[in-house]
């Protein structure tokens, strides 16, 4: 079972205390000559830091590069599999837009990832609290049980998960089978999103909790009042993450739509795989628009990461 | 335990939702599978068999039953008996150590009379989490630190490195399986020859890396264990694929997890003049446990789920040495379109990822550092 | 051990909880095809085709709901690739949910019907109001109606085939001093090695050059076995017959070639057709279907040279060639939907439909009489007229439950061989494990 043990936090906070005021001694004295050094140092530090961090872009990028260039190619150079294409072919763009209807997609794509994501968030929030700070009995045990349904192949969970949907299809008011709520609900909860909003909420400080509870404060006020902004971090990698999960999926899309009314991208992207021949530079221009709105709420997301967090509650 | 009523009520009731979803499309499918499992069941049901396919697949059930039993007794041990005296712990240790031998007994005769397909696919998965976890884990650990570290440019490079994970699957794919061709003039065969490295089968090598390397040294006279002990070329092409796309992911929870640490610990930490070494081990390892061991359950469970990244860059020239369990499984749904089968192989997975993750819960859990 | 305990509380709940999940009753009553009305029926049509062939078939489907007089309905659905149909179709017959006609092919159609999802057609064929005339049906290739027998039913029905063929740089082959393809498997070997010896003038890449590229691939090896008057089964179709004399030579000869330089090992999809459109293969061997991609990429591309397609190189002096293609099959739903999709299939199938068909899909029709339709495009498309010829001679590969699995071994095995295994020793393993699969069926 899962315990919490107090030994991190005693040499957490003991050596600490012990280290800095024996070399605040040794520092004092030899002031003068570190401070060249130190300058040294940090040099140093951020030419390794940098040289890792442009080695490891290059390596995480050079596929995409390649999906890029190949997007602009004509389907002559990418048989040729020549490395850069002498012009920019945008017609490729132009072509699996229109012809793979990539509009009605992308908009599919947004409102499914969004309906995911909103489901996703609030039960996820909700669950994981009172398994992060309440105590009563049961909790390792759903705990647990919560983190088998990660352990579950996918290939257990196809036939039935569609046969669940099959049923809530034919006995439920609202239509499951080819449209959103059979896309969507069954991944409203997941106990990946579940176990990593536990943990970020067991980091906090119990401090907090007294000082609400103090004011007055019950679970719910708590929640969404003071715990959930300070859960911004996880949040937005938890959405994030049930947003990619959402706007790649292929198979489960697959089998639950046969029309193309709610169809996400990922179906787009098969349809340029000919029996005959694959259409290399029209796929990858198709795989091109299909990432970049992912890349783009990323890339304005991760600023949030950065923000940190607020203790200010701590201060006053 | 001193939670009133409403309290549990409140707790149950915020659970409510998401326990819901979980059990009907998380939970419900590990019933249906037993379910399945127990009878004969090609596409349509069949008639009830009882344990047929376990038996099948794990051989005797003696053996089982020793394993399962010796692994019963293990735990038993270890939880009951404590004590300080030294004859208390010698009869521990020596109560330990048996019951872990006729555990491994039970193993060797499962292994042996059970389905050789299925523990061919045990072993490859085991080759797979063992190359794949701990490099990804360390690489993303170094990138998420340096990313923390670094002044500026951070966006840049944060966007760059979660691109491998964002990319759909049909592109990331492709882009690999031309990069890892055998053909001389892929991209891979012109960086290996840029290191002396001839012109290599990558993705339709079934031979293990060893012997690739013994042959180098024109050693072709070796023993035939040494293609089945170690990963094959087209293994180790898969992981360097699975690693590429799934560090972005690990670096993108370390980094949340870096940000969440309070600045302020820092600050304490400078003015009392800690070096940056000391900060790490004591203010951000600690701190960071949590993601950390985060991550790497969801690694080990990962690795061990893991199917459709591996299956789409599977070549016939690799044979069955990219075949991971999930991909057996998967075979014997479409291949051999046996139903029941692919069910009790895939809770028998289940359940092994259920134990693995149990044990690393006990060993790496003690070592997180919660905040209070 | 709570947790156990509580684990198998849930697992046999959720057990019981799906036992009660419908058994399905197979009862198939008996139903009098003449009295049925599929009158404003609506079939769903499930297909894997995308781009150009999608909108034909569209465009057909359209036609047929327009102007069939009993106001049928029929939509077509596209259900992702041969392999995601039948993912969907396999999830689909577990619940209930069945379309009404869909593409499969043999092996599949195979799966499907073990499972009682099909319907046989054979009575639709021969009913007397809804059938096909003595002359209709004699119109039809006896061959493909054949391949979609099965153990005494007819499953599926053929709306269209393909024929694999050696597709050969007509430029390189003169270059090299021949004027026609090769006939035979020992004139084939010499012209790759004289292509590796002498690359194509018009090669941008001449470092690499060769006669052919063998792809692992069940079809590929059956079409060289056919063409020797082998064959992959035995005539009843009970056991594999790969240790057979015609399979080994197949298999020395690929051996051979690829240890010489002459021939490679496919790496990555449709490797020669890309290769053979920029002139650094001699030979290809594919589907007719991929006709029309090799003819843009050669053009295309810029090399623009002279190919042409022949019937694959034969051991006897009557040629055996691999035909096949995907099927389509009608699904057990209701008697009217059932009738309705009979009729649409019928409807495609007449020449008209076909010669329209041929046009848009480039893949060869099930009916002898479309030719009528098809003078101005066999004059436009004189390589078709090669292929269309070859039909009669047309062999095809096993449909028996577990083919597919057999597939994955043919395609290891043929790597182990190109890779310079011992063939006497690969073939009869191969023979076994396939055999083997038979007995799990």
């Amino acid at each position: 079972m899962v315990t919490d043990t107090a030994e991190g936090a005693g040499t957490g906070r003991g050596s600490r205390a012990d280290g800095p005021a024996a070399e605040t001694e040794d520092a004092r004295g030899s002031i003068a000559d570190t401070a060249a050094q130190r300058a040294a140092k940090r040099r140093l530090a951020a030419f390794l830091t940098y040289g890792g961090l442009v080695v490891a872009a290059v390596a995480a990028s050079f596929p995409f590069v390649w999906m890029l260039f190949t997007s602009f190619m004509t389907r002559g150079e990418t048989l040729r599999y020549v490395v850069v294409p002498a012009s920019v072919e945008w017609r490729n763009y132009v072509r699996a837009w229109s012809e793979a209807n990539f509009a009605l997609y992308f908009s599919n794509s947004l409102l499914i990832a969004a309906v995911q994501v909103g489901g996703t968030l609030l039960f996820s929030l909700m669950a994981a609290y009172p398994l992060a700070r309440m105590q009563f009995r049961g909790r390792e045990t759903i705990f647990l049980i919560i983190l088998a349904t990660l352990m579950v192949p996918e290939t257990a969970t196809m036939v039935p998960n569609f046969l669940t949907v099959a049923w809530l299809h034919s006995h439920s008011p609202i239509p499951w089978l080819n449209s959103w709520p059979a896309l969507t609900v069954p991944f409203m909860a997941s106990a990946f999103s579940i176990f990593l909003l536990r943990q970020f909420m067991r980091g906090l400080p119990g401090e907090l909790w007294d000082a609400a509870r103090l004011d007055g404060a019950g679970h719910v006020r708590f929640l969404f009042q003071i715990a959930l902004p300070l859960c911004r971090a996880p949040l937005l990698t938890v959405g994030m993450f049930t947003f990619i999960g959402s706007w790649n999926a292929l198979g489960w899309p697959l089998l639950v739509t046969s029309t193309q009314t709610w169809r996400p991208i990922s179906v787009a992207l098969l349809r340029f795989v000919e029996e005959a021949g694959a259409e290399t530079q029209l796929q990858m221009a198709g795989a091109v628009i299909a990432t970049l709105p992912v890349l783009l709420l990323y890339a304005l997301i991760q600023k949030e990461f950065t923000a940190g967090i607020s203790v200010s509650g701590m201060k006053g | 335990m001193n939670t009133s009523l409403k309290d549990r009520v409140t707790a149950w009731a915020f659970m409510a939702p998401a326990l819901l979803v979980l059990g009907v499309f998380g939970l419900f499918p590990i019933g249906y599978a037993f379910f399945v499992s127990l009878h004969h069941w090609r596409v349509k049901r069949g008639p009830f068999v009882g344990f047929e396919h376990y038996h099948r697949a794990l051989g005797d059930p003696l053996y089982i039953a020793l394993f399962v039993l010796s692994l019963g007794l293990f735990c038993a041990v270890r939880y009951w008996v404590k004590g300080k005296s030294l004859w208390l712990r010698v009869t521990r240790i020596g109560l330990e150590v048996t019951t872990l031998f006729a555990a491994g007994a039970g193993l060797l005769g499962v292994i042996g009379s059970g389905d050789s397909r299925l523990f061919d696919a045990f072993k490859v998965t085991a080759f797979y989490a063992v190359c794949a976890i701990p490099a990804e884990v360390a690489i993303s650990m170094i990138l998420a630190y340096l990313l923390f570290k670094a002044l500026s440019g951070k966006g840049f490079f944060r966007v760059l490195f979660f691109l491998p994970y964002v990319t759909p699957m049909i592109a990331t794919a492709v882009a690999f399986r031309i990069i890892f061709s055998p053909h001389p003039s892929s991209l891979a065969n012109q960086i290996g020859g840029v290191f002396g490295l001839g012109s290599q089968g990558w993705l339709f090598e079934s031979r293990s890396v060893v012997s690739l390397v013994l042959q180098a040294f024109d050693i072709t006279q070796y023993p035939a264990w040494i293609d089945a002990a170690f990963p094959s070329m087209a293994l180790v092409s898969v992981v360097l694929y699975n690693i590429w796309v799934y560090v972005g992911y690990d670096t993108v929870i370390l980094l949340a997890g870096f940000s969440a640490i309070p600045p302020h610990y820092y600050e304490a930490a400078a003015i009392d003049g800690a070096t940056a070494a000391q900060s790490f081990r004591h203010i951000t390892l600690p701190l960071i446990s949590p993601a950390l061991f985060f991550i790497s359950l969801i690694a080990v469970i990962g690795t061990f789920k893991a199917f459709n990244h591996i299956y789409i860059m599977r070549t016939p020239g690799a044979r069955d040495s990219v075949d991971v369990v999930s991909v057996a499984i998967f075979d014997q749904i479409y291949l051999f379109h046996n139903l029941a089968y692919a069910a009790a192989l895939s809770l028998i997975l289940f359940a092994v990822i259920l134990g693995l993750t149990f044990v690393q819960n006990r060993v790496l859990g003690r070592k997180v550092f919660y905040g209070d | 051990m709570v947790l156990l305990r509580c684990f198998l509380g849930c697992c046999a709940l959720l057990q019981g909880l799906a036992g009660c999940a419908p058994e399905t009753v197979e009862v198939v009553p008996e139903i009098d095809l003449e009295a049925v009305d599929p009158s404003g029926a609506e079939v769903v049509f499930w297909y894997q085709h995308t781009t150009t062939r999608e909108e034909a078939l569209l465009g057909m489907i359209d036609e047929f709901n327009r102007t069939n007089p009993h106001q049928i309905t029929v939509r077509g659905e596209f259900s992702g690739k041969y392999s995601s149909i039948y993912n969907k179709m396999m999830v689909s017959l577990q619940a209930g949910t069945l379309p009404d006609l869909l593409v499969a092919y043999q092996n599949q159609a195979v799966v499907y019907h073990l499972a009682d999802g099909l319907v046989d057609l054979a009575p639709y064929m021969s009913s007397a109001r809804w059938g096909l005339s003595a002359q209709a049906r004699a119109d039809y290739i006896k061959a493909f109606l054949d391949q979609d027998f099965i153990d005494g039913a007819q499953i599926c029905f053929p709306p269209n085939r393909s024929v694999e063929i050696l597709y050969y740089n007509m430029d390189w082959l003169e270059e090299l001093g021949h004027d026609r393809p090769p006939r035979t498997w020992d004139e084939f070997a010499q012209m790759c090695r004289a292509a590796r010896d002498q690359p194509f003038s018009l090669s941008r890449n001449p470092e690499y050059s060769q006669g052919f590229i063998f792809e692992a691939d069940a079809s590929r090896l059956a079409t060289m076995v056919f063409s020797r008057g082998g064959d992959l089964m035995d005539p009843e179709g009970t056991a594999y017959t790969f240790a057979a004399g015609q399979v080994r030579e197949a298999m020395v000869l690929m051996q051979q070639l690829t240890s010489e330089g002459a021939a490679g090992l496919l790496s990555e999809p449709y490797g020669d057709q890309k290769a053979f459109a920029v002139g650094q293969v001699l030979f290809a061997m594919r589907s007719s279907s991929g006709m029309p991609f090799v003819d843009s990429a050669v053009n295309e591309d810029g090399i623009g040279f002279r190919w042409n397609v022949a019937a694959p190189p034969q051991s006897g002096d009557r040629p055996v060639v691999n035909v096949y293609g995907a099927s389509v099959s009608v699904c057990r739903t209701t008697p009217q939907r059932q009738l309705a999709a009979w009729l649409f299939i019928k409807w495609f199938t007449e020449p008209e439909q076909q010669a329209r068909w041929v046009r848009a899909s480039n893949y060869f029709p099930a009916r002898r009489s479309t030719a009528r339709e098809l003078d101005s495009y066999f004059a436009e498309n004189p390589r078709y007229r090669i292929v269309y010829d070859l039909l009669d001679y047309g062999k095809s590969e096993p449909s028996v439950p577990g083919y597919q699995a057999v597939r994955r071994l043919i395609e290891e095995a043929m790597v182990e061989v190109a890779q310079g295994g011992d063939i006497d020793g690969i073939l009869p393993r191969l023979e076994r494990e396939a055999n083997a699969t038979l007995e799990e069926f």
